[in-house]
Order: structure tokens, then sequence, then C-alpha cells
């Protein structure tokens, strides 16, 4: 039998109002709350429209094909943050969805060297399995 | 729209000996800086009908422990949680307070252990944000607990927009370093910077290396505050509040979606409007400065340079003495360390005051200065002082 490594790295802590988001996120799809009476998607999600104020939302499935460009992004080389020593330096993103440019999904860009990141290259959503039944939504860099 | 017209008044200024260990409780620190801010203002603890204190995450000590120790009951203590932008909105809190007639003279407080106790810039408890934010969830499972994280995010796209180099932020450091030399309660005093050794320094954060960084120490600072008719009582040269602007925009505490924009940009009309002034008529300032790049894009915000001309105004030396803005005279977060913004509206009292007459520290002739906190990108509070 081997031996886990723990998961050291803060997991995301499911409340009422995001549990539908990381539900997802397990099950390695995206999805997003929207509000009923203005349509706008609401990232992250909370107990009420920042938009319009309006209490009546809903939650669409975006599926596990999500592409997204960089709109800003940061390098760290020192951890903020238990169990980030072991991945230094650190990329992290706020990403521009292809499908609604006004939400943006903050996520580390795995897998990645940093000096080919750069604002507005174009991203793709990839789930990493952190613990047995939880999943991370994070971007990988598109390949053409 | 509230107009100010100088009704009230800074009439003392006082902190304790900053240090990277004070070996003493906030409390303790609190009483130094409150006592000599009465000696600075020539009033005596009895006159205060008025304390009130910001902190984060409990790390400074209550308003009425303040009064406690400092031997009087005033009418009113206030404790807040606050950020950089607390010190000018707990001075609009006492202005409001002393114009209804309710109270006559406030003391305003930031004492912190910001080294030896809880340092902010190290990252904030991994649970906490999680817990107390519906955002939180979305920043910290991806190693974000930092502001130098949180605002390399707005700094980032701002300087891939406007053209700001690291050059330029280089330029922030080294004015206020250069100030810091001038003043022998600056931490950084006897470590002047130049660009070698600045581009030279690796990035913790990027675009933050070291030097971009505030320098946190164990810290207090006092302001006191009081009626226009009451300044004439006291023994310094009042500072008067001659405007003032809060400005909160976007969504959430943490998760910022949208990095165009600052809380800051909106702030800057209706402060110059309460103050019937204009950015060119300001001749001295006091920009929060938690880092360079915070700075940078104050100066947009405030009117001090263009959109796309911010790198160019501090390359050539503006905010240094002889320049047309010189900024954190003391040296700022920087270099002289950091008290939550305080000590930068400390340094702008005595500037405004002449306190430096006949020295090479002394911005000549000010007569009008500008003060602005950044608690961060999405809440902004300033003011405009003159003597
Ligand atoms: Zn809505």
């Amino acid at each position: 039998m081997t031996k886990q490594t723990a998961y050291e790295k803060p997991i995301p802590l499911k409340t009422p109002d995001n549990h539908e988001y990381w539900d997802a996120a397990d099950r390695h799809e995206l999805k997003l709350q929207k509000c009923s009476a203005c349509s706008t998607y609401i990232h992250p999600p909370g107990p009420a429209c920042p938009t319009c104020g309006s209490p009546e939302m809903e939650w669409e499935l975006l599926g596990s094909d999500i592409t997204a460009t960089v709109y800003s992004y940061i390098v760290s080389y020192r951890p903020f943050l238990p169990g980030f020593q072991h991945d230094l330096p650190t990329v992290i993103t706020v990403a521009a969805l292809d499908a609604a440019p006004d939400v943006k999904i903050m996520a580390n860009i795995i897998e990645c060297d940093p000096a080919d990141v750069e604002i507005g290259i174009p991203l793709k959503m990839t789930w990493v399995d952190v613990t047995d039944d939880r999943a991370l939504p994070q971007w990988v860099l598109a390949r053409g | 729209m509230a107009t100010y017209s100088n009704q009230c008044a800074i009439v003392g200024v006082g902190e304790n000996q900053r240090s990277r260990k004070s070996g003493t409780t906030p409390l303790h620190m609190a009483l130094t800086a409150a006592r000599n801010a009465l000696a600075d203002a020539g009033l005596d603890a009895k006159d205060l009908d008025g304390i009130m204190n910001y902190s984060t995450g409990g790390d400074s000590c209550p308003s009425h422990e303040l009064a406690t120790y400092l031997g009087c009951h005033p009418k009113y203590v206030k404790d807040v949680s606050g950020g950089g932008s607390s010190t000018e909105l707990l001075i609009a809190d006492a202005v409001a307070l002393i114009e209804a007639g309710m109270l006559e003279t406030v003391l305003i407080y930031r004492s912190m252990n910001g080294s030896s106790g809880v340092q902010v810039g190290r990252g904030y408890d991994p649970n906490m944000l999680q817990e107390m934010l519906p955002g939180g969830s979305f920043i910290m499972p991806y190693g974000s607990a930092s502001p130098s994280q949180w605002f390399g995010m707005f700094a980032n796209r701002h300087m891939h927009e406007t053209g700001i180099t690291k050059e330029h932020l280089g330029h922030v450091c080294i004015s206020f370093y250069e100030h810091a030399q001038r003043n022998p309660n600056a931490f950084l005093n006897g470590k002047p910077l130049d660009m070698e050794t600045y581009l030279a320094t690796p990035d913790i954060s990027m675009p933050f290396n070291i030097h971009d960084c505030c320098v946190e120490l164990d810290e207090a600072n006092a302001i006191i505050v009081t009626s226009a008719s009451n300044a004439k009582n006291c023994k310094s040269k009042p500072v008067f509040i001659a405007g003032m602007a809060p400005r909160t925009t976007h969504s959430h505490v943490h998760y910022w979606t949208q990095v165009d924009e600052v809380a800051a940009d909106h702030a800057a009309a209706d402060l110059y409007k309460s103050a019937g002034v204009k950015p060119e008529d300001i001749q001295v300032a006091s920009i929060y400065d938690c880092f360079s790049w915070v700075v940078l894009r104050q100066l947009e915000s405030y009117g001090f340079a263009k959109r796309g001309e911010v790198g160019d105004f501090v390359a050539a030396g503006n905010l240094k003495m002889g320049g047309s803005l010189p900024s954190n005279t003391a040296g700022g977060m920087l270099s002289e360390g950091y008290t939550h913004g305080m000590n930068n509206v400390l340094e702008l009292v005595r500037q405004l005051r002449h306190d430096y007459k006949g020295t090479e520290r002394q911005v000549k002739d000010c007569e009008l200065g500008i003060a602005t906190g950044w608690a961060g990108p999405d809440i902004a509070g300033a003011m405009i002082l003159r003597n």
C-alpha cells in the first residue's frame, strides 16, 4: 500500500451559497450562479445579485470544455499559504471566460513556465483531484 | 455634499519609537503616542471627549482601555475594523461629530505590533478569509493570501496597459528612501537605495520586491482633532481640515474581477470639490504607500499626472524635495515605517506647520497638502489639509 501524501493547501470551504459551484467542480464541471432578474452571472456565488440586489438566482451548467483569456496575473516566489512551498514560483491569474468575458475566474496556471504567461493569452480549464472527493478547477495554457 | 470649510483642525500629533520588537503591548505604545499628541497640542487627557481607533484582526487595544490609563472618561469611544483609509475616515467621523455639536476634541490612534505580532504582508490566516468572506474560498485554495498578491493583480494589468515599468516603481522607492535619510526616526535611515540595487533585488511576488513593500514594524501614532474655535486654545499651530472624500467601488472584499478601476478614481472629484481646490494647488503630499505601485496608481487617480504619464512624472523626481509634489517626506511606509497610513498624515501635519523650517526637510512655504488613504483598490478615503 502506498502512503498517501496529505494535501497541504487550503481546500475550498463549501457554504450554502457556493456548494453548487464546488460540487460541480468535484465532477470536473463548471457551474455558475446567475441572477434570474437581470441575467448577470454571479461569481463568486453569494446570497443575492451584486449587480441588482435581487435574491432570485439560478444555476447554469457550462460543462467541461471551458476556455478563457488571461486578464491579469501575478507570479509569487514565496509561499503565503501552506503547501505552496512545493509549487514555487506560483502563477495566479484572473481569467476572463471566452463564453462570458465579464466572468473572471481566479486560479493558478499550472504546468507552465511563468515566462510564457502574458496578458491576453488563451487558457483552458482543467480539474485537479486534490483529495478522494474534492477537485479544484485550474487553468493550463491552451496550446494551438 | 459635505463642505468642510476649515471648521475643524488637527492640533496634535504623536508617536512612539518604532522598532522591530517593541517588547510591549499595543496599549503601552498607544499611551505613549497619545501622551505625545496631547503634549504637542498642549491639552490634557481630560480635554478629550472622544477617542477612536482602528485595527485589523484585533491587533490594537480598545479606546476605552486607552482612556482608562490616560485617566479620563470621554463621552464617546469607537473602535473600528479598518484599513489604510481609516485615518482619513475616522477624522471625517470626528469632524462630523464636532460639527454636530456632540463632541469638541477627539483623539484618533493606530497601534500595532506589526512586526513582532501580526504581520499582514506575510498573508492572512488560511481559514479566516474562507470563513469570513464569500470570495475567500475562491482565492485561498490558489495561494493568494497577501496584499502583495491582491494588489499585484491590479498592478500588472495597469503596468501592461499604461507602460509603467519596474524602473518607474523603483523611482518611487528611491524618492522615499531619499526622504528617509533626512529623518532620524525612519527605520531605513542610513540605508539609501539606488536603482542598480533596486533592479538587482528579486521579486517576492511580481511586480514587487522587498523595496516595493512597506516596512512592517511595531508602531503607534495618534492625532487630535478639535473645532477651529477650540484650536485657538492649543499651543500648536492648527492644520485645518479643508476637504474630505470617502469611496468604495468593487463588489467583494477580496475577490476582484475588475482591476481597471480603483476607488481613488472616484474619490478624487469629490475631494477637490469639498475643498474648493485643484490638484495643481497641492504643494505637499502623503500618498498611501503600502506598495510602490499603489503610489503610481493614486497619482493618476488624484490628477497629479495623466494616465500613461505617471511613470515619467516620478522618474523626473517630482516626489522628491524640490519636485512639483514632494511626497511622503518622512520616508513613507516604504522606508519610515508602516503605521497603516497614519504616520504619513503625521508628517503632512508637521510639514504644513513648518516644523522643519530652516532644515532641508521642510517643503518651503507649503500651505496646502493632500493625504490619500487606500484600504485596497476597493476602498479609498482622502483629505486635504491647509495651514
Ligand atoms: Zn441581478
